[in-house]
């Protein structure tokens, strides 16, 4: 373990990057573009709430050691615990590690999968999806040094049965930054369920900072589901980078229950006619805890749909930030851009910062976006208590309803239900401790 | 078994109630008239509990205890039931979760132990046949998208379940058609028992021919003007309530 404060690990010297000498160029390119751009702050627009300073100044281990006999039983407890079933078709990061002992696919599973450095060795224009550095410096630290990833790819017309789990577990080995990066392209017409886990197997300082990328060519349908489940001590930061073909559709849920500091940033292009977007997700933030979802959806093409809708539930001392923005590039008409941010504060000592951002540079648009924050409902609180349930039990009765709307869109029954499960129990602790 | 003494009480600086005087003895169902804006939602409200309106003087007491002392939940568990005048909608919150929430934490409060899944639906079944509620209206959210007229079946399947020792029931006769009435009475006439006591609030006088009171009292500007028995609900069906009213006025 060697471990340097982050200022360090931009200066680094080509020599002390992580990876194959395959990945060098590129990881080097990253870190320099990352050196030009900087790290974000609160003086960039889109950083304004969130403050990585205690991630900055700290000693931290960038290039983690691959995990060991007892990190990796660590693992497998942590999944077990977190109820991430043993015969799901899995692949397994620990510590940003692909873990194979833990999880592999199968030539029976319909997805292929190849080592990103396979990735980076395609010519740049092969890549379908190229991330911006300037929109997302921390993509580029993931680049610069992640330790291992994923290329997976769903040949055409492929139906995947089940769905994909993609866990990232911390092993609980203090001072980690886990940066995976996970590329998935679905070919035309298939079809995938994923859904991306994180877990923490000890309640320790680490970071994970991933990237996942998706391109969806034509015709084809992704359901995505994220559920963050870190401890408290944790942060996390994340870039999902989605881009849709012609008439794809993607249906993205996002749940983030745990953590320190968090901040997800979700950015998609509906680049061809006929793309549909729905995305929607959960953020509940008690306290000491931080986070933040960045949402962009750019409408490139005609006749371009996306649903979105966040809530949020706050606690005491907690601090959540939306921001919800929607671009209709020129040209773009027959556009069907709808927005909701709903937030309920369970305290007087919580705060969220709400934000929807729309930029239209078309005609024959129909665009729509409404923001809420209020507290729980007097009466309903009193037609409750009327019936004889105490104050306590009415206040988590209708801090879950008011997560329920979102949890009912999750399309797979039993993801529904698991994700419900866990939700409740947080919201359970959050209504208890914001009364 | 229920007692209010000079009860006064008001929201803001406006006082609604202006001293009521009630004794409602065990077994009794007794209504309260009036024109609107006289305190009668109010005084229902009172007695449940709602924290709107500030009690100003005057006592209320149930079996004895003090009512007044006892925060909504507790007056529930003791055996107080309101029928809102306009039940709400509570989106995400589902009907037979708060149904079984409800019985379990007054279960809980006499020591009982709770009901399971099972004997809960044995025991709500007929209830809802009673009140002509749908099957699938368990799985769905509480009133919402339920007719005004479903919406009070479901109060009085709420209270045919909880099984009340005193029933307020706040026009629950309000915005029925004949024939939902006649449900909503049937209901309400299962649950008299010479144990348990009503107060119906109302404006109209056809509810109290199918629940047939003991005692009528004609509220006006806050306070009880004239008691009477069954024919005194007939009395202000044909005069009206302008004559109240203007006794009320006078010093």
């Amino acid at each position: 373990m060697t471990v340097t404060t982050l200022k360090q690990a931009l200066a680094a010297p080509r020599a002390a990057l992580p990876g194959s000498a395959a990945s060098q160029d590129v990881r080097a390119a990253a870190l320099a573009e990352l050196g030009a751009t900087g790290l974000p702050t609160p003086r960039r627009e889109d950083w304004r709430y969130t403050d990585l300073k205690s991630l900055v100044d700290v000693e931290l281990d960038f290039a983690p050691d691959r995990p060991d006999r007892a990190a990796l039983d660590a693992a497998a407890r942590a999944l077990a615990e977190h109820g991430v079933p043993a015969d799901a078709a899995r692949l397994v990061f620990v510590d940003g590690h692909l873990a194979p002992e833990l999880g592999t696919l199968g030539p029976t599973s319909g997805i292929e999968v190849r080592d990103l450095d396979d990735y980076w060795l395609q010519p740049e224009t092969a890549r379908r999806l190229r991330v911006s550095t300037a929109a997302h410096p921390l993509a580029a630290l993931n680049t610069a040094y992640a330790q291992s990833g994923a290329w997976l790819r769903v040949a055409e017309g492929a139906r995947i049965a089940g769905e994909l789990r993609l866990v990232l577990v911390a092993s609980g080995a203090p001072r980690r930054v886990a940066q995976p990066k996970i590329v998935v392209e679905i070919d035309r017409g298939a079809e995938i369920t994923i859904v991306q886990h994180v877990v923490d197997a000890a309640d320790t300082d680490g970071w994970l900072n991933v990237v996942t990328e998706v391109a969806l060519a034509e015709d084809s349908r992704l359901s995505l589901y994220r559920l963050q489940e870190h401890r408290f001590r944790h942060a996390h930061t994340s870039l999902l980078a989605v881009e849709l073909a012609a008439r794809a559709t993607a249906s993205l849920g996002l749940f983030d229950l745990g953590g320190r500091l968090v901040r997800n940033d979700i950015d998609v292009k509906l680049r061809e006619p006929g793309a549909a977007l729905e995305l929607y997700g959960l953020l509940l933030a008690g306290e000491g805890q931080h986070v933040d979802d960045h949402t962009r959806i750019d409408h490139i093409a005609p006749d371009t749909r996306s649903n979105e809708a966040f809530r949020g539930v706050i606690g005491r001392r907690g601090r959540g930030v939306f921001n919800g923005k929607v671009v209709v590039h020129r040209g773009a008409h027959g556009i069907d851009a709808r927005q909701t941010s709903d937030n309920l504060l369970l305290s007087d000592q919580g705060e969220i910062d709400t934000k929807p951002e729309l930029e239209i540079y078309s005609d024959d648009v129909k665009c729509s976006h409404g923001s809420t924050v209020g507290e729980l409902d007097a009466e309903h609180l009193f037609y409750i208590r009327s019936r004889g349930v105490d104050e306590a039990h009415a206040r988590e009765i209708l801090t879950t309803a008011f997560a329920t709307t979102v949890l009912e869109r999750i399309a797979a029954p039993h993801v529904r239900a698991s994700v419900a499960d866990k939700v409740g129990a947080r919201l359970r602790t959050l209504a208890e401790v914001s009364r | 078994m229920l007692k209010i003494e000079n009860l006064h009480a008001r929201i803001g600086s406006r006082e609604i109630l202006a001293g009521i005087d009630l004794e409602i003895p065990s077994g009794e169902v007794h209504a309260i008239m009036g024109p609107n804006g006289s305190g009668k939602s109010t005084l229902a409200q009172v007695l449940a509990g709602r924290e709107d309106y500030e009690v100003t003087a005057g006592r209320i007491f149930l079996d004895g205890e003090d009512l007044l002392a006892m925060a909504p939940e507790q007056r529930a568990r003791a055996g107080l039931f309101l029928g809102f005048q306009y039940p709400i909608e509570i989106p995400g919150v589902n009907n037979a979760y708060l149904l079984k929430a409800a019985l379990n934490a007054q279960r809980q409060a006499r020591n009982e132990q709770s009901i399971d899944a099972f004997e809960f639906m044995k025991l709500i079944k007929n209830k809802m046949e009673l009140m002509q509620i749908p099957k699938d209206f368990l799985n769905r959210s509480v009133n919402q998208g339920f007719s005004g007229g479903e919406k009070k079946r479901n109060e009085v399947l709420q209270m045919l379940l909880l099984e009340p020792r005193l029933a307020v029931l706040d026009e629950t006769d309000s915005g029925l058609d004949v024939d939902a009435l006649k449900v909503v009475a049937a209901g309400v006439n299962s649950l008299r028992s010479p144990k348990r006591s009503m107060l119906l609030v109302t404006h109209y006088e056809r509810l109290l021919e199918l629940i047939v009171p003991d005692r009528v009292h004609v509220l006006a500007a806050g306070r009880i003007r004239r008691s009477g028995g069954p024919e005194l609900a007939r009395e202000l069906d044909a005069r009206g309530y302008d004559w109240v009213q203007a006794e009320a006025a006078r010093p």
